[in-house]
């Protein structure tokens, strides 16, 4: 046991000889986190095709057109001054940009010399959808006129008007009764919304937090692999053999010690998800402690694995950082698993951070308890069973 | 010249060989673009863009503004857009999409027309019809929104039509009935022309504001997930490059060959310079290498070649800049990889590598300037989306700046550490 806590001290003095040791060990984790947690997609967010509008107007007509867009399902108007879409519309990032020229209001409308500008970029159907949103924008904003003009041409189809001033008088006459029907037109559509259920359940709190947890532990749990190389690049392995410490100590210790410092980061970066992110992590403290454990173990022993076919530190190192963001990438840690196509589900099931992930998300998302996150700690499990064996087979002190 | 040029081409092979160093240069952000590709169905079809949304018609009504709808949804112009089926029973229909077979259901029910257009024996309802009116149904699938969207717009768009047609019908009866241009009693006349009126011109009323349409020249560029991703990964480890080159400054001092040099007859500016132009060189060999690499095996188009070029030797001169900047800060080569492997992945997170900036607080928007990555990632999007080396001045510029100014401030504390003195 002394052995086991002498050589576990060793490696975390090792490990934490470097101040700069704490900026992977619990800052760069708490940045990400923070930023995933604003950052990834949710599923929730506004869908809807970006259409850059120019209001050079500034009257209550242009102002009407951008309040029918905003209520558009298909559109999401954003202003910017004419200088900086036509910048992004050249640069091509804006497909669609709607310019309301200055001399758009009621005057215009009445006269027939009213118009907008609709650009769009070449065979893009966001800008047919987009065209589309904005002619029922412009028409409901202009119908009431349009309605009036019509009404004074069917007028002098059945007579002339006297004076201008008549003519005009039956033009407000009519538009006012035209705003009038508009108002009080009844809704000839209704939505009703499908019980399609949901295939992605995401808060981008939770799965940030547990997302970043993976990443941030296994890579360093992946570097057990560092370790050995180290030793055995300095030398201090072959030394070992000549005290009487037998091979199962050394493993278990090295093993145990970064297993341990992986629990402790892993506690502060839950600290930090349910005090700073009101996260309800230690709503099963039991099953997550389970989990946790599961889950370093099955980095370790793969960290184990690797130890033994790596040959340089600097080699364990830059792999240890690889393996790490590629399985927390496609293990779903950065973005929901359940936006990947169906058949790369399927196929990241074979690692081992898709099955963390999914056990923290049934603990913090889904409010499951230790029985819902059994088969994930015994997938995890068996991760580190068939991985430390095939490490413990394998290890040389040379 | 010579002497810095050699020192430099030697830097960039020892890099080279380096097994360790290539697995950060280059397999890492190799095999991260691969699996972004791959999670993001960039190399199954799976990429969400906006096409064939799939929509089933239930016409019930059966007559001129029923059958107008639903010629809308299979017209010309919606044929790319839309993928419409048609369907006689509404409550199969709503279980497709309950199934998520397609986006939304519209339902046109039985009596739609009439509730709008009165029958000729009925026309004196036409200003009232509206008083109980018979509602098209959209059942959409909530867990395709932007779809469903669509839809429920163009639904919306052709019902303002036929809402304008009736509105204008209506006022131009009652103005003429108010102002007794015409008597009662040809009413059902004219009600019965405006009908007629209704039922043709349903579709091909005038907008009140006129909408000039116009199209940007050019081909139609559809964008690459991967042409965002790819680049992102590249900039992001090309920052671990630079601060592997900044290190072996510091290990060359460490090591006893930096003295060694200075004995020499080689000049420490030579020196430092022939270092500077080593860490550019490898870093521009890493863009180029995993720019062809993506090229060859994941077919991206990254854009026009010379803007490509030039946009690498500028993010890489920037991030050189950062480079020796880090390594001037820093007192021992482990420190050096250390602060390089976290600046690497703020500046991946910060710059935009992991997901669009677009999504991130506007403070860390406004951060992200000081990192090459967002500006080169930037210029990398505009060439992906058909831009030209024209299009690029201001991210060039910016890297440019960014590195020539952390070249300087680091040459300043490189002088004060007596770095490179003999």
């Amino acid at each position: 046991m002394k052995k086991l806590f002498a050589i576990a001290w060793k490696d975390a003095i090792i490990r934490f000889a470097s101040s700069s040791e704490l900026l992977f060990f619990i800052i760069l984790p708490i940045v990400f986190t923070f930023l995933l947690a604003g950052g990834t997609p949710s599923g929730e967010d506004d869908n809807r095709i970006r259409l850059v509008v120019v209001d050079q107007a500034h009257t209550p007509i242009s102002q009407n057109i951008i309040s029918e867009l905003e209520k558009s399902t298909a559109v999401r108007p954003e202003e910017l001054t004419l200088a900086e879409a036509e910048s992004q519309f050249d640069a091509r990032r804006a497909n669609v940009v709607l310019v309301i020229p200055a001399d758009l209001d009621l005057q215009a409308i009445q006269n027939g010399t009213a118009q907008v500008d609709f650009r769009q970029q070449p065979n893009n159907l966001n800008a047919t959808v987009a065209e589309r949103a904005v002619q029922t924008a412009i028409r409901r904003v202009g119908s009431a006129v349009n309605a009036a003009n019509n009404a004074v041409k069917a007028a002098e189809k059945n007579g002339t008007f006297e004076s201008e001033s008549e003519r005009q008088a039956y033009f407000d006459e009519a538009l006012k009764s035209a705003q009038t029907l508009q108002d009080n037109a009844p809704e000839r559509v209704t939505i009703i919304e499908g019980t399609t259920p949901d295939r992605v359940q995401y808060d981008p709190r939770a799965s940030s937090s547990a997302g970043q947890l993976i990443t941030w532990v296994f890579i360093p749990l992946f570097g057990i692999s560092a370790l050995f190389a180290y030793e055995r690049q300095q030398g201090t392995l072959r030394r070992i053999l000549t005290t009487p410490t037998r091979k199962a100590t050394y493993l278990l210790g090295t093993i145990s010690g970064q297993v341990l410092m992986a629990l402790v980061q892993m506690s502060i970066l839950i600290l930090f998800g349910i005090f700073v992110m009101g996260l309800g992590w230690g709503r099963e403290p039991v099953a997550l402690f389970v989990l946790l454990t599961s889950a370093a173990l099955a980095a370790g022993a793969i960290g184990t694995t690797m130890g033994t076919f790596i040959k340089t530190e600097g080699q364990a190192s830059g792999l240890s950082i690889m393996m790490g963001m590629v399985m927390a990438l496609m293990g779903g840690c950065w973005y929901p698993i359940e936006l990947f196509p169906s058949v790369v589900q399927s196929i990241v099931r074979i690692l081992p951070t898709t099955w963390a992930m999914q056990g923290m998300l049934d603990l913090v998302l889904r409010g499951g308890g230790l029985t819902q996150i059994l088969p994930e700690t015994g997938v995890l499990l068996g991760f580190a069973a068939l991985f430390f064996s095939i490490g413990v087979w394998r290890f040389r002190y040379e | 010249m010579l002497k810095t040029f050699l020192i430099g081409i030697k830097d960039l092979r020892l890099a080279f060989r380096d097994r360790a160093a290539l697995i950060l240069m280059l397999a890492a952000p190799f095999v991260l673009t691969l699996g972004l590709g791959l999670v993001t169905g960039r190399f199954s079809n799976n990429s969400s863009g906006l096409s064939d949304i799939p929509v089933i018609i239930v016409n019930l009504d059966n007559e001129q503004l029923g059958n107008a709808l639903a010629d809308l949804f299979h017209s010309a112009e919606l044929a790319d857009l839309m993928e419409p089926t048609a369907s006689s029973d509404p409550e199969a229909a709503r279980q497709l999409i309950d199934q998520d077979k397609a986006a939304a259901v519209v339902i046109i029910p039985e009596g739609f027309t009439r509730s709008i257009i009165p029958a000729a024996g009925d026309r004196a309802n036409l200003t009232t019809a509206a008083a109980d009116p018979v509602k098209i149904e959209v059942y959409a699938n909530p867990s395709r929104p932007t779809g469903a969207g669509i839809v429920k717009a163009i639904v919306d768009e052709f019902l303002s039509r036929v809402e304008e047609n009736l509105i204008s019908g209506s006022v131009s009866i009652t103005q003429l009935l108010m102002s007794g241009r015409i008597p009662p009693d040809q009413v059902p006349t004219v009600i019965a022309h405006m009908s007629e009126n209704l039922q043709t011109h349903t579709t091909d009323n005038a907008l009140a504001i006129q909408m000039n349409s116009s199209t940007a020249d050019g081909e139609a560029v559809k964008f690459d997930i991967l042409a965002y991703l790819a680049p992102g990964m590249a900039l992001m480890f090309l920052i671990y490059t630079v601060s592997y080159g900044g290190r072996s400054i510091l290990a060359e001092k460490t090591q006893g060959t930096l003295p060694r040099l200075l004995i020499s007859p080689t000049s420490p500016s030579q020196i430092l310079g022939g270092k500077v132009f080593g860490i550019f060189l490898t870093g521009a060999a890493q863009m180029l290498i995993l720019i062809g690499a993506s090229s060859l095996f994941f077919q991206l188009k990254w854009g026009d070649l010379f803007g490509v070029v030039v946009l690498v030797l500028a993010a890489v001169f920037g991030a050189t800049g950062w480079g020796m900047f880090i390594t001037a800060l820093a007192r021992t080569p482990a420190q050096v990889g250390s602060v390089g492997s976290a600046i690497m992945l703020i500046f991946g997170i910060m710059g935009g590598s992991f997901i669009s900036l677009d999504q991130m607080p506007a403070a860390v928007q406004a951060f992200s300037k000081i990192t090459p990555n967002s500006w080169a990632l930037d210029g990398f999007t505009t060439l992906a989306l058909g831009g030209t080396l024209a299009d690029l001045s201001t991210p060039i510029l910016a890297l440019l700046a960014m590195g020539m100014i952390l070249f300087l401030v680091s040459v300043f504390m490189f002088g004060k550490k007596n770095l490179v003195q003999k």
